[in-house]
């Protein structure tokens, strides 16, 4: 367990979050600065928001917490953790994206012009990650309700940004799902600052923070606790795809450009189940049965998204799916309430976004260079894309849960986690659910990559190197993430020593 | 911030009338006509704020930003994308007797329960009291509306509508709830909204060009 921290003021939180809204700007101006610096612009704002985030994350495991304009903002080890996984999740798939935009029909309609479209593209690429950071690192309660709603509106036009009838219609889901949904977190948030306040115990805006909220919790009566945690859990539940709020999933992860995919799928969801943890936390440690109400959505959710991955033929949806089921486990983790609990499901939070931002670029690169992400249309890519086959059974090995890859440590501490908690009846769900990910995308990958190739992949060649070179970062971390792990474990145990408030 | 001071029968004048309007903008099948009663409810929310404003200052910019972008931009957005379109609403799930009798049970039913039970979401006595249980008891009325809206009607411009309900009873609530959040909370709020009727426009204008209507249960492209 971690010693007392330190609070240090620092300017840091809040640039992480206004160098890709700055880049942004600039680059809706990409008519005048030129494809290649908005394109620039687009690696090297996530790139910065990466390196300060390692900068944070290196005084936050030496003790400290950083906070910003007043106390508005606050980076302890947990939001140091999602900003960094959206600053490097962030800056490979802006790297990733450098090519895969300019495929013919890949940004856009065939036919339509997508340079133009860039500078939109870009700006609201950047927008989507200032917003996603910001999230992370207010300590704001009712701006946290802002900058989730930020990341819908920021993302929003991005889902449809084919403009086609198939992505207009997963944007407008994912608009007015999502917006209805988090309208109801606004009133969870609502309601704990005016519960707050009313124990007369905090001044002046003083109600209005998390970490001071936290200190109040046990005072505010029951019911009215209860009811603002089923708002938060509607509302940021809907936002992080837990069912039975998660039909907009599918279909934004499916229908949206492929870079947009890999951030909804691999920080989007996650900034989200940050919103929730961050919140519903607070109630933790005075109503600590919430844990078996927490954990029973998770496993509804883990077994959810699996079974209906099971009958996908669109990869992207599959994928999707497998997201909806992976969020379940990071769930169910941090539901607990445990030190290990927690331990394991923010390992699988970091685990998820790097195995699913792995995925999806490899599905990306599969539809670049044969035109389909259809299961039924592909076979035999193993001999044309040796890389991208290679990254894709790494995903695949990973996400199932088989060591020596991450995905094994991160599910092997929830079940022990859950084992410890003596919840037997959701271990074996647990492990029921993983059995059957492991059957389903092992499938895939030997159906896609395995057997003769059709007459349509014939011509397939390998992607180019600025796109598989993310994927093999983001395999390699895979593998070291899975052979080493206590690389993470300073960063890791501080952020779950912020959540763990059960069993201590 | 106490009760006296405020003027209470126009308050419960203005509440009343609010939760009709919700009713309105719901049934009405004229989409025109269903804007027109949103936007008749943002002057009565702005009203409102401005009446409660007499015990609580602050609340003068909560009304200021609520004309703008609650009785201003909104409704310029909503007349805008009707006045390209069809202005009769695509058949609800439920049909107009019935989507009547509904709304009208929603409306005493959940208005009563909540002013009778306004402690379980009223943590201080202050918003326990007078005007302000009735404000929390309109707020989770529009609320409720607002969600059955959303819930039974095809019509996407429709949904609009009641998603802009859900919001206003949300916002309602921040009178009695939250009447010192500060102005930048409160602007980041407001903002919020009118971009998200923006977008949700912007792209159901794509819908309507590319499928030829604004009817949900015609969105099935993802289903093949």
């Amino acid at each position: 367990m971690s010693e007392q921290v330190a609070t240090m003021a620092s300017s840091m939180p809040a640039w992480a979050f206004l160098v890709p809204f700055a880049a942004g700007v600039l680059a809706f101006f990409g008519r005048w600065l030129g494809a290649r610096l908005t394109q620039f612009l687009a690696v090297a704002a996530p790139l910065i928001v990466t390196l300060l985030g390692l900068e944070m994350a290196r005084r936050v495991v030496d003790g400290a917490v950083l906070t910003g304009w007043g106390n508005e903002l606050r980076v302890d080890g947990l939001s140091v953790l999602l900003v960094l996984t959206i600053g490097i999740v962030g800056t490979l798939t802006a790297l990733y994206s450098v090519r895969y935009v300019k495929q013919p029909g890949l940004l856009t309609r065939v036919g339509a012009a997508a340079a133009q479209r860039l500078p939109t593209f870009y700006g609201l690429f950047l927008w989507f990650i200032a917003t996603m950071v910001w999230g992370c690192v207010t300590n704001n309660i009712v701006m946290l309700y802002v900058a989730v709603e930020a990341t819908t509106l920021t993302s929003g036009l991005l889902v449809a940004f084919h403009w086609d009838k198939r992505a207009l219609e997963a944007g407008y889901k994912y608009l007015m799902i999502l917006t209805i949904g988090i309208t109801f977190a606004l009133f969870g948030c609502v309601l704990t600052y005016a519960a707050a306040a009313a124990t007369n115990r905090l001044t002046g805006g003083q109600a209005l923070l998390i970490s001071e909220v936290r200190g109040v919790a046990h005072l505010i009566p029951p019911a009215t606790a209860l009811i603002a945690v089923a708002f938060l859990v509607v509302g940021f539940g809907t936002k992080a795809g837990i069912a039975p709020f998660h039909p907009w999933l599918p279909d934004a992860h499916a229908e949206a450009p492929t870079p947009i995919s890999v951030l909804l799928s691999a920080v989007m969801i996650k900034m989200a189940v940050y919103a929730l943890a961050r919140t519903v936390s607070i109630f933790y440690p005075r109503w600590p049965t919430l844990a078996v109400f927490v954990v029973a959505l998770g496993v509804f959710t883990m077994v959810l998204g699996i079974v209906m991955a099971l009958a996908q033929d669109d990869l992207k949806r599959l994928l999707a799916y497998s997201s909806v089921s992976q969020i379940g486990y990071v769930v169910v983790g941090i539901g607990l309430g445990t030190y290990l609990g927690c331990y394991g499901g923010l390992f699988h939070l970091l685990n998820h976004a790097l195995i699913k931002a792995l995925l999806f670029m490899c599905v990306g690169a599969l539809t670049y260079a044969t035109g389909t992400r259809r299961i039924s249309e592909l076979s035999g890519m193993r001999d044309r894309m040796p890389i991208t086959s290679a990254c894709f059974v790494i995903g695949t090995l990973a996400i199932a849960g088989l060591p020596p890859f991450n995905g094994f440590l991160s599910k092997l501490t929830i079940y022990l986690a859950l084992a410890q908690a003596g919840m037997w009846w959701a271990l074996a769900i647990a492990i029921a659910a993983g059995l059957l990910t492991m059957v389903v995308l092992l499938r895939v990958a030997r159906t896609v990559f395995w057997g003769h190739a059709p007459a349509t992949a014939v011509a397939a060649r390998e992607v180019p190197a600025t796109m598989w070179g993310p994927m093999v970062v983001l395999a390699v971390a895979c593998v070291v993430l899975g052979v080493f792990p206590r690389l993470t474990f300073p960063l890791l145990d501080r952020a779950a020593n912020v959540l763990a408030t059960l069993g201590r | 911030m106490s009760t006296a001071g405020l003027n209470g029968g126009l308050i419960q004048t203005l509440s009343m009338v609010v939760v009709i309007t919700s009713v309105v903008a719901v049934e009405v099948r004229r989409l025109r006509f269903a804007a027109m009663a949103y936007s008749a409810q943002a002057l009565l929310i702005v009203g409102l704020l401005a009446s409660f404003a007499a015990v609580n200052p602050s609340l003068y910019w909560w009304a200021a930003v609520a004309l703008i972008t609650k009785a201003v931009l909104t409704p310029w957005f909503l007349f805008r994308f009707i006045g390209h379109g069809e202005d009769r609403e695509i058949k609800p799930l439920i049909g107009f007797g019935p989507s009547v009798v509904v709304a009208a049970l929603l409306m005493t039913g959940f208005y009563r329960f909540t002013h009778g039970h306004v402690a379980l979401f009223a943590p201080t006595t202050l918003a326990q009291e007078g005007v302000f249980r009735t404000n929390l008891a309109v707020a989770s009325t529009v609320f409720v509306l607002g969600l059955y809206c959303v819930l039974t009607r095809r019509d996407a411009t429709k949904t609009v509508i009641g998603l802009c309900l859900l919001e206003n009873g949300v916002h309602l609530s921040l009178v009695s709830l939250a009447p010192e959040l500060p102005e930048t909370t409160l602007f980041g709020v407001a903002t919020e909204v009118v971009v998200t009727v923006f977008l949700l426009l912007y792209v159901i204008a794509g819908v309507r060009k590319e499928f030829g209507t604004t009817d949900t249960f015609a969105l099935r492209e993802l289903q093949r």
